[in-house]
């Protein structure tokens, strides 16, 4: 049986978790614990202006009259939020004018992630180089941002928040917490006092962005937590494509990851925003891993706007996150489209809200979810039509697909329609793999762990074709991996 | 097992408000008591004088009367092939609670309405005991005064191989809430839960499932259709739990809703907790208007719209109705239904 063999010696080969390894770099560090003085710290830290500590100040203020929320299906002991490093990033001289600039260590730690941080190689053409640029984010501080002159030139701007703080301030003051208010949640609070680094993408009016977008975000530092802010505007008519990838190193300790993601759509715009999220899941007794508590929301202000999200959650010990889409403009739309792969003891709670407050807004979310080992993965989400909403509409479907005998899998769907022409459909359906697909599969030579990924690939493939091309090929090696071991 | 630890029932007993589910208890998230009740009425005094035909009356040689709250025999339900009528009525702006228990072990109709006048606020919670063998059909015909509050709940338990089927039919009151809690004890049982619920003027029905599949082999089956208009608003909660272990369990739910004005709002939960791998659980759930085009085909046909209306909302209603087992029941029901959404079509 050789092909039984090969299978075998792949899965031994194969690294569970290929990115778990640690940078030997110099870092500085805020001291543990969560002050005003750490918030200050930390917008002196980045030069900031008087107005955004104002803002972080008063975001701390809120925070700590705020609670720890309790409500998703999602279990583990309480943070203490004093027993972590706030800001954490690479000792090198202020902001490198371009890559030769940067720490080498930093550079080959990107390499390793296959993250094309090498204008040079991807212009010239060299062979594998993807052609996108590439926000690289590191710990509490983006360390470079590629093709930022490229983007300039037909007046896009990309850079760390950071930067366009300093560069573009009047663009951040304005749009800056008009999607997730300071205290719309305790993590969105939490991160509006302390947030260090993210993206800023703003693409002006009729302009399509020509290269896609990426941000790559990477925990290193231990006893850390990331707080990265990400804010894209997109100007009347322009177009943008959007990706963020995550990865952390394995350590037995649970690093809370909290971001905020804001989205602005104007008349006619168009966002497409990408997520491959790998952060460190924790071994297969649940010990370590990254909390992955996240807001991100879409407004759709202006008319005829659109925003799609598309998610390949397999990563992260706990996730909890609904990216949604506040749909205001007259005839907006919003898309939902996510994989979530939950493994070991994995716990996931995750789903998204489709907010239709203007006339003729519609939205879809298919949304695909599949347990194995002894995790937990839930699908919660809102779609909701408000009276002014006339003609609403959503369609919605929900599949969750269960392998082996002790995980869970759960679908919350709340559905509120306060107008008479707002037409809502929504269908789930829970089952485990189909005994007879399997064993067709199987005949025609295939082993169980194999046959197991064709089906599920199979599943969530009206996800995976949302996916930009380059991503959706690693989406889907990723969908493989997480679920090694969960078969037989 | 409600989920919340704040009951109805309770603050009726100790007066205190703060026992009042709110909505800030997720399983009373779009029923909120606490909200609306700032102060528990007086005890509702005994109803004096006669308490007039219940709608199954003459479908049974014996009726069970709640009158506020008052409960005058022990309910036993055994022997052959039998069926009872159980009235609570409620009069009066008084608060009232009872419990009332049965066991059944053979087959059983159940046929309960609830009605009354005046702005009481009553829970009724009802404990079904369905034991091996045993085969209750429930019906429960909520036809409550627009000013009432009223929770109508019932913790049924089915043993392996037993059956169960129930059909809610709900008119909304000033907050109306029916409460369903299933604990399936597989090994083949089967359990059908449907609803009904025809909302007019600003009333307010709010029908609640639970069933918890514990035991491997049951199979769950549950639909439910709802009619909002004016300013009236609707909600449909259901879950369904499968427990660990809990295997070849096969649950389905359906929740449909019309919305035929403006100002009336529906709020759907249908929701799916899998603890168990070889199962076959789906939900599906739509809320929307009447089809236009089935409209523009009566209209070709010479109907004209008002009737077009009633005829179609008839039909999407009429398929949980149908649905009814018991035919004198059924059709006590149909006729209900009727009367109702033609006196509705005909204010418009």
């Amino acid at each position: 049986m050789p092909a039984a063999r090969q299978t075998i010696e792949h899965v031994e080969t194969l690294e569970r978790y290929k990115h778990g390894f640690v940078t030997d770099i110099d870092q500085e560090f805020a001291p543990k614990g969560l002050s005003e003085e750490t918030v200050r710290y930390i917008s002196a830290q980045k030069g900031e202006p008087g107005w955004m500590l104002e803002w972080r100040l008063g975001a701390f203020e809120r925070w700590r009259a705020l609670e720890e929320p309790v409500w998703a299906r999602v279990k583990f002991p309480r943070i203490d939020y004093q027993d972590a490093h706030y800001y954490a990033a690479p000792k090198t001289k202020a902001a490198p004018k371009s890559l030769d600039e940067v720490d080498p260590e930093l550079l080959a730690t990107y390499e390793k992630l296959g993250i094309p941080l090498n204008e040079q190689a991807v212009l010239a053409g060299v062979e594998g180089a993807p052609k996108y640029a590439v926000d690289a984010v590191f710990d509490s501080v983006s360390v470079v941002t590629t093709f930022k002159a490229k983007l300039a030139e037909v007046g896009v701007i990309f850079c760390s928040m950071s930067e366009a703080i300093r560069e573009h301030g009047e663009l951040v003051r304005r749009y800056l917490g008009t999607v997730v208010p300071v205290s719309d949640n305790f993590f969105a609070c939490l991160n509006s006092a302390v947030f260090s680094d993210g993206s800023f993408v703003y693409v002006p009016p009729g302009v399509r962005c020509p290269m896609e977008l990426s941000t790559y975000f990477r925990i290193n530092a231990a006893g850390a937590g990331q707080f990265e802010r990400t804010l894209i505007i997109a100007d009347r008519g322009a177009y943008v494509s959007y990706l963020e990838g995550c990865t952390a190193p394995m350590r037995d300790e649970n690093q809370l990851h909290a971001a905020v993601v804001e989205l602005v759509a104007l008349d006619d715009a168009e966002i497409k925003y990408s997520t491959v999220q790998n952060w460190y899941p924790g071994d297969a007794e649940g010990r370590g891993g990254i909390y992955n508590f996240v807001t991100k929301r879409a407004d759709c202000r202006g008319d005829r706007s659109k925003v799609s999200w598309t998610q390949v959650e397999t990563g992260s010990a706990i996730t909890w996150k609904y990216p949604s889409c506040v749909l205001r403009g007259e005839g907006s739309q919003g898309e939902f489209y996510s994989i979530a792969i939950t493994n070991n003891r994995q716990q996931a709670d995750t789903g998204t809200k489709m907010i239709h407050l203007g006339a003729n807004t519609r939205s879809r979310i298919i949304s695909k979810g599949i347990s194995a080992g002894h995790s937990s993965n839930t699908y919660r989400g809102l779609v909701s039509a408000h009276p002014k909403a006339k003609g609403a509409r959503n369609f919605t479907q929900c599949d969750s697909l269960l392998i082996g005998k002790h995980c869970a899998a759960h679908t919350t769907p709340y559905i509120e329609a306060r107008n008479g022409s707002a037409r809502f459909e929504h269908e789930a359906t829970t089952t485990k793999l189909s005994e007879e697909q399997l064993f067709y599969a199987m005949q025609r030579g295939l082993s169980e762990e194999e046959a197991v990924q064709l089906l599920v690939n199979g599943f969530v493939k009206d996800v995976l074709q949302e996916l930009p091309m380059e991503f959706a090929v690693e989406a889907q090696k990723l969908v493989a991996i997480s679920l090694e071991g969960s078969v037989g | 097992m409600s989920g919340s630890l704040h009951s109805l029932a309770r603050a009726i007993e100790t007066g205190d408000v703060a026992e009042l589910p709110s909505r800030h208890d997720e399983d009373w998230r779009w029923t909120d008591l606490a909200g609306l009740i700032r102060q528990l009425p007086q005890p509702s005094a005994e109803i004096e004088g006669d308490l007039g035909k219940g709608p199954f009356d003459d479908l049974v040689g014996h009726t069970v009367r709640i009158p506020n709250g008052r409960l005058s025999s022990v309910i036993a339900m055994t022997g052959a092939d039998s069926c009872l009528a159980v009235r609570v009525v409620g009069r009066g702006a008084g608060a009232h609670a009872s419990h009332p228990k049965l066991h059944v072990d053979g087959p059983f109709t159940l046929l309960e309405s609830y009605e009354g006048e005046g702005a009481y606020v009553s829970e009724t919670r009802l404990r079904l005991d369905i034991r091996s063998g045993g085969d209750l059909r429930r019906i429960v015909l909520c036809d409550e005064p627009a000013d009432a509050v009223s929770v109508i709940g019932a913790d049924v338990t089915l043993a392996p191989g037993a059956r169960f089927s129930q059909t809610v039919i709900a008119a909304g009151a000033r907050r109306q809430r029916i409460e369903t809690h299933l604990a399936h004890g597989g090994g083949g049982a089967a359990a059908r839960l449907d609803g009904v619920y025809l909302l007019a003027e600003r009333r307010h029905a709010d029908i609640t499932t639970v069933v918890s599949h514990s035991e491997p082999g049951g199979f769950t089956d549950q639909l439910t259709k709802g009619v909002v208009r004016d300013q009236a608003r609707g909600v449909f909660q259901g879950r369904i739990v499968v427990a660990q272990g809990a295997d070849q369990s096969n649950a389905n739910m359906g929740h449909h809703a019309l919305i035929l004005s403006e100002r009336a709002e529906v709020d759907a939960k249908p929701e799916l907790e899998i603890f168990a791998d070889d199962v076959a659980c789906a939900h599906g759930n739509t809320v929307g208007a009447l089809d236009e085009e089935a409209l523009f085909y009566a209209g070709q046909r010479g109907i004209p719209e008002t009737e077009a209306r009633a005829i179609l909302t008839e039909a999407f209603v009429g398929e949980v109705v149908d649905r009814i087992e018991h035919d004198g029941a059924r059709e006590v029901v149909r006729a209900w239904v009727a009367a109702r959404l033609r006196s509705a079509a005909a204010d418009v």
